[in-house]
């Protein structure tokens, strides 16, 4: 049967605060999502500046030990957990449907109570900072015996414990919803090569997702037992093993870095073209490395443990090496389509080169630190900080604002303006720079993560306060998207279904786009029917 | 053969191969048991998918297919509004909240659990 059978004739869309609690619209599912993983954002940030804050020289006492290890834990947990996947999963929440021509999600009261489970276990993990031992200090990869009973004795770590549970649970349910819209509720004529990338990524995430987040569930059942319930899972006094929380770990953590990847490789896949004026270049190329990606993601967990001595680091290096392959495959696919193109370089456009700019930096040096010699070397160190950053926050974070000005007309159906994004998009590409690189010298001189202090030798000082000054800057880039987001509201000019000539299906409905999605879907022959459409002037092509 | 076919018999077939492979190289008991269990994981997916797949026919595997062929086609209900999944997550929110500072807090939650468990069988008939 189709998705497209019928369009829902529904009541007038309502706005109070009980509409939105009880909806099952994906898009609202969607907004609801994209703009709590924003809040997380701006308290994870917060924390980030207070961490640069302690840093900005040496011998700081902002700060105590216990209250920095706090907040990096914290910090560390809210972008992975609660900002960079589940901006993701609030962005495909909005599109997929939109993208494949359906009327909703396949469950769409799952979808909803997937979003609730994410917001609650988001405020669990947060309402450890108020028990009498503050919230939980072990660090986002929370290692035993660091997070084990004996060192972390409060509350805050168990609270870590069930609310990220919490948020893997509304993960891995919200992957089973993507797939079973995608493989099922495609418009007619939608086949499955004809869906946009940034779908295609989806499909890829959703799988790494189900194979990936049942092991950091296992996980974290398992410290939990030891902690509240006498288990000695990672007690190796009593014959377990703390290795093996590492093992378990990893096997979702790698994994995980491409949950919060692929889903931008999709954005930018879907921009790029947009502002070139070009088809994507090696449509299907695109697809099967995303596949590769997802496939090998699952092999390289280990290279996380190269120093630890307990796993073959040649076969984990080999294939960490090998990922480099799809993913020059894409680069080289982003670079080929704006070859000649007729470039336009708006806002989204700006951060959509950024990205590639900063990811490749940050993929050169993940590239050095899979190779177990240069590990043994950078391993725990500021170069590892920096590399990490450059592939999420470089990477990610320029690629989530460039989604959020790409398609912020087609939610709200109103345009952010273009000056100041172009602002936004200087003072963030600027302070991000001026913030991590400089990590990777202090890495190479030496410098620990997860100090709260260090010495004043060498070149560490100077290079800790221009990151401090940058990660400033930073915040003036995100100040000023506020600013943007607050004036466009107030303007509220109405920019029509398709402000950019763009090319996928959401573009063929109105901006917002009605309760039911479409009034008239256009027939589809390729995978740019909206460009189809406005080739033929309107009519079916 | 459909591609959601396709791609779990292909992951599949991957992670036996990584499997057997690190075994192969490394003898090492704990990343080979991971990826072992990865690989069943996917083959009962990928066996499933072969056995037992029904033979859908979508209007969205059709390249040719128009809008108008695929009208009037009933997909099943959708609730626009429904209060169960917030309750349902706040509940379960409950249980988990429960096992770290109160039992009765997760006995709470899981009775709440079992009646919204029932309203969602009652909202779908």
């Amino acid at each position: 049967m189709s998705a497209l059978a019928e369009s829902r004739v529904s009541p007038a869309a309502r706005s109070d605060l009980l509409s939105w609690i009880t909806t099952t619209d994906h898009k609202r599912i969607g907004i609801l999502y994209l703009s709590t993983s924003l809040v997380y954002f701006a308290v994870a940030g917060a924390l980030a500046l207070a961490i640069r804050t302690q840093l900005a020289r040496p011998g700081n006492t902002l700060v105590t030990p216990h209250t920095y290890a706090q907040l990096f834990t914290l910090h560390g947990t809210a972008m992975i957990f609660l900002f960079v996947a589940p901006f993701a999963l609030g962005l495909a929440n909005f599109l997929i449907p939109l993208q494949i021509g359906a009327p909703d999600m396949a469950f769409p009261r799952l979808n909803a109570t997937s979003y609730w489970l994410f917001l609650f276990g988001g405020l669990v993990v947060f309402s450890g900072a108020a028990t009498n031992e503050g919230a939980a200090a072990a660090g986002w990869t929370s290692y035993v015996p660091l997070s084990a009973i004996k060192v972390s004795t409060g509350l805050g770590q168990d609270l870590w414990i069930v609310g990220v549970f919490l948020v893997s649970v509304a993960t891995i349910l919200t992957a089973v919803n993507f797939v079973t819209t995608i493989f099922i509720y495609r418009a007619p004529g939608m086949t499955m090569w004809r869906i946009p990338i940034f779908t295609w990524e989806m499909v890829a995430t959703s799988l790494l997702i189900f194979m990936a987040f049942p092991s950091l569930a296992a996980d974290l059942l398992l410290l939990f037992v030891d902690r509240r319930l006498g288990g000695h899972a990672f007690d190796p006094a009593a014959g377990g093993n703390v290795v093996l929380w590492q093992h378990l770990f990893w096997f979702f953590g790698h994994p995980e870095v491409y949950v919060m990847i692929l889903p931008y490789f999709g954005v930018i896949s879907e921009i790029v073209p947009v502002f070139s004026r070009k088809p994507i270049f090696g449509y299907t190329g695109l697809v099967l490395a995303a596949f590769a990606i997802a496939g090998l993601s699952m092999g390289v967990w280990a290279h996380h443990m190269f120093t630890t001595g307990a796993v073959n680091n040649p076969f984990f290096s080999f294939l960490s090496f090998l990922i480099a392959v799809p993913t020059g495959v894409k680069f080289f696919n982003w670079i080929a389509t704006m070859w000649r193109g007729s470039i336009s370089f708006e806002t989204p456009m700006l951060f959509a080169i950024g990205f590639l700019l900063n990811f490749l930096l940050g993929g050169v040096t993940g590239v050095m630190i899979a190779s177990p010699a240069v590990d043994y070397m950078a391993h725990d160190s500021y170069f590892v900080v920096a590399h990490f950053h450059y592939v999420l926050g470089g990477g990610s974070l320029f690629a989530i604002f460039a989604a959020l000005f790409f398609w912020w007309p087609k939610m709200f159906g109103v345009k952010l303006d273009e000056t100041l994004g172009k602002w936004c998009f200087w003072l963030l590409f600027v302070g991000f720079n001026v913030t991590f690189l400089p990590m990777h010298l202090m890495g190479l001189e030496g410098m620990p993560r997860r100090v709260f202090t260090y010495p004043d030798t060498g070149r560490l000082a100077e290079l800790n306060a221009i990151a401090t000054f940058g990660s400033y800057v930073m915040l003036a880039g995100v100040a000023l998207f506020v600013w943007n987001v607050v004036l466009s509201t107030a303007r509220g000019e109405p920019v029509g279904d398709d402000p950019w000539g763009a090319n996928s299906l959401e573009w063929a409905t109105s901006s917002p786009p009605p309760e039911h999605n479409f009034d008239r879907i256009p027939p589809i022959r390729s995978e740019r029917p909206v460009y189809d459409l406005r080739r033929s002037g309107g009519r079916a092509p | 053969m459909t591609i959601g076919r396709r791609l779990f018999i292909s992951s599949g077939v991957f992670a036996v191969a990584i499997a057997v492979g690190y075994w192969l190289v490394a003898h090492e008991i704990t990343g080979t048991f991971l990826l072992g269990f990865l690989a069943f994981a996917l083959s009962v997916i990928a066996g499933y998918m072969i056995v037992a797949e029904r033979k859908a026919d979508l209007w969205g595997d059709r390249g040719d297919a128009t809008m108008a062929e695929a009208a009037n086609q009933v997909i099943g209900t959708y609730s626009i509004r429904s209060p169960l999944p917030f309750w349902s997550a706040l509940a379960i929110t409950s249980i988990a909240l429960g096992l770290v500072i109160s039992p009765t807090l997760a006995v709470l939650g899981f009775l709440a659990a079992l009646g919204l468990g029932a309203a969602f069988i009652v909202q779908s008939r």
